[in-house]
């Protein structure tokens, strides 16, 4: 149902929902950033798991934003419904400890931070320079679940098989490496 | 019934497949499918049949690839252009399946032996291979990525198979570790590529590389970020700090196919980004290739001088032979378009060569480490007293890697060496010098070795033969009588390489 409302606003596109889409970008996009750097600066295991929640949460909702409703429900249904639940589960049935007791080192943080100044710098600068004029479409519409799932099965067939394989290996390579023997 | 719900789905054009160009992969899952049934439905005792049905489905693929290589007509393009079984592919999928052959030779009996899950290594084996398949006919970013994965998974699970030893943790942990993160950064080019092409179509990123988009600084972040994940894969310096702990870490078999299948599926997918994708801004892959090239070489052959045990020696050493293979790329686009052939079909025939050579250094690795136990250098002192044919197969080898006549070595290595001194360009003379400089100094370790086993004495004195079972006497035997019947007749090899050039003309 929201998708279709989305969909209406996105046809009647003028400069107004333009900006409202600006901004509505830029609120996501800085709860995503706080949400990131929490991911990695808590000492929590569950509130980082919680956090990584937001992050993903906020990608589904730029996908969203850019009229991709397929691959926003599927972020969702992926990456916050199985894999971050799954990772809470895991967290509370080995019984991991909460609460961050043990001593990380940090010993290379010098590196690691000059690193990651250089990376930023490198790429701020290439994307505003490679995409910075680029504007969205005045005609935006929502990508056809149904034209996706027609290049899944012609274009994209291979990959697509490939990938039924690949689940199907690294399933029983998994449950080798962990079972006990 | 499928047909009634196609004709009802409007818009949907069912693709036209060509099962023939696709017969050599879907054997390799077959065998797949085959294996994993044999696995369930067999007692405990009974599990080695796996190995005989691996082996078996790897030779059978091998048909639909020769009646491919004899077809007459255009190569297949599928897919739209996703999917294109040329001659290149032909060539390096039957590189794969013999490869692959010969690793389930040298694992059969250590698999059995050591209590592994038997039929699960020989089905991730198999997976492994299919990805290698499917990405030497990849021409599209999302065919790259995934065949790439299909390769990539089923080995990291393998180099940890020996999970009850520390060593065998740490080694699939490190390469999954540093595996994932050079995925990751990959990833990342291949969005920036897509976001300036508006494709993931190998041709058309061409044709844009090569045109305004080629020009931006954020096309060039893109093609070395995307380099950076295979690179990752042929243990190029400075990613290569995961090789030798998993090397020494993983079962010894495991070790053989990850040095040289997987990194030859790595080069392969260096091969086609760059000759088909990146080709127009082959002024910004060459510098960076140069050091690359360079830094590999000597890093690996450095610290390989200086290793004890036999199988890191021969980790420092692939890594140091990686470095050679991507020597050639520090020149591409340099010269005229028949340079770009001559570069390309130089690489495929120094992998040929590489990877059997290699695997079958590996086979007498494993065959003297069932006496002796042990991966010190030391413990193979006076093997020629012993075991005079596995001496001889090993010095064979060593000849061949270190590229010395009649060994099939020397002439891959001339071929590199001529590709790159054709070029007549400065990064060209001094990656040849680097070479040459480089090439010498390996000799300090492959003939190191040969000391030990003909000069030196029996460590203990205990001179009761060596038993090598039969699965490791034929593995020995193909790639000893391959490696001298090449090295006396290169042409053989280097016609094949000739023509595993791509269909399309390049360097215009």
């Amino acid at each position: 149902m929201g998708f279709t409302i989305l969909a209406e606003v996105a046809r009647n596109a003028d400069a107004d929902v333009l900006v409202a889409q600006n901004v509505a970008f830029g609120i996501i996009a800085a709860i995503m950033i706080f949400s990131a750097i929490r991911v990695v600066t808590t000492s929590n295991v569950v509130h980082a798991a919680a956090f990584l929640v937001m992050v993903l949460a906020g990608a589904a909702a730029q996908f969203i934003l850019l009229g991709a409703e397929f691959v926003a429900v599927t972020q969702v249904m992926v990456y916050i419904g199985a894999i971050v639940v799954l990772f809470l589960f895991g967290i509370m049935l080995t019984r991991a400890p909460m609460q961050g007791t043990e001593k990380f080192t940090r010993d290379n943080w010098k590196v690691g931070a000059l690193t990651s100044v250089v990376m930023l710098a490198v790429l701020v600068f290439t994307l505003v320079d490679g995409f910075g004029e680029d504007k969205l479409p005045a005609d935006l519409m929502p990508t056809d679940t149904r034209v996706l799932s027609d290049a899944i099965f012609s274009t994209y067939l291979v990959p697509f098989e490939v990938i039924s394989v690949l689940l199907l290996s690294a399933l029983i390579g998994a449950i080798v490496i962990a079972r006990k023997d | 019934m499928l047909a009634t719900i196609f004709a009802a789905a409007e818009g949907f054009v069912r693709p036209d497949i060509d099962w023939h160009a696709l017969a050599p992969e879907l054997v390799v899952l077959a065998t797949f499918v085959v294996v994993l049934l044999v696995d369930v439905f067999t007692e405990e005792h009974s599990r080695w049949t796996a190995s005989s049905f691996a082996g078996i489905g790897l030779l059978g693929a091998i048909v639909p690839l020769l009646t491919l290589a004899v077809r007459d007509g255009d190569p297949a393009s599928l897919f739209g252009g996703g999917f294109v079984v040329d001659d290149f592919s032909l060539v390096l999928k039957a590189l794969f399946l013999v490869a692959g052959y010969v690793t389930v030779l040298v694992s059969s009996n250590q698999i059995a032996e050591g209590d592994y899950h038997e039929g699960e290594y020989y089905l991730l084996l198999l997976a492994s291979i299919f990805g290698m398949m499917t990405i030497s006919s990849a021409r599209d970013l999302i065919t790259i990525f995934v065949a790439f994965e299909m390769l990539s998974i089923p080995t990291y699970m393998l180099a940890a198979w020996r999970k009850r030893a520390q060593t065998g943790i740490e080694a699939g942990m490190k390469y999954y570790l540093i595996g994932v993160f050079a995925t990751g950064v990959m990833l990342y080019g291949m969005s920036l590529i897509y976001g300036g092409t508006g494709s993931t179509l190998l041709s058309e990123i061409g044709a844009h590389i090569g045109g305004d988009f080629g020009q931006e600084p954020v096309a060039v972040v893109g093609i070395l970020f995307t380099l950076v994940g295979f690179l990752f894969k042929v243990s190029a310096v400075p990613f290569h700090n995961w090789a030798p702990d998993t090397y020494e870490g993983a079962p010894t078999p495991v070790t053989a196919f990850l040095s040289v299948a997987s990194k030859s599926a790595g080069f392969v997918a260096i091969l086609q980004l760059v000759f088909l994708g990146f080709f127009g801004r082959a002024d910004v892959v060459r510098p960076f290739m140069f050091v690359l090239a360079v830094a590999t070489m000597t890093v690996g052959n450095m610290i390989a001088l200086r290793q004890t045990n036999i199988v890191r020696m021969f980790a420092y050493s692939s890594v140091a032979q990686a470095g050679f293979i991507l020597v050639p790329l520090s020149v591409i686009g340099a010269g005229s378009a028949d340079t770009a052939d001559q570069i390309l079909s130089s690489m495929v025939m120094y992998l040929l060569v590489y990877t059997v050579v290699n695997l079958g250094a590996f086979a007498v690795i494993i065959s003297v480490s069932r006496r002796t136990g042990s991966g010190e250098i030391a413990s193979w002192g006076g093997l020629f007293t012993y075991a005079p044919a596995l001496a001889v197969s090993m010095a064979v080898f060593l000849f061949a890697l270190g590229g010395i006549p009649p060994a099939v070595g020397w002439f891959a290595k001339f071929q590199l060496f001529t590709a790159v001194v054709k070029a007549d360009t400065t990064l060209g003379y001094a990656a040849g010098v680097a070479m040459a400089v480089n090439s010498v100094i390996s000799l300090g370790y492959y003939l190191g070795v040969m000391r030990t086993m003909f000069m030196d004495d029996v460590p203990d004195g205990d001179t009761t033969p060596v038993r090598v079972p039969p699965a490791l006497v034929a593995a020995v035997g193909i790639t000893v009588v391959a490696t001298l019947v090449v090295g006396f007749l290169p042409g053989l090899v280097g016609d094949l390489a000739d023509h595993a050039t791509f269909a399309l003309s390049l360097g215009e």
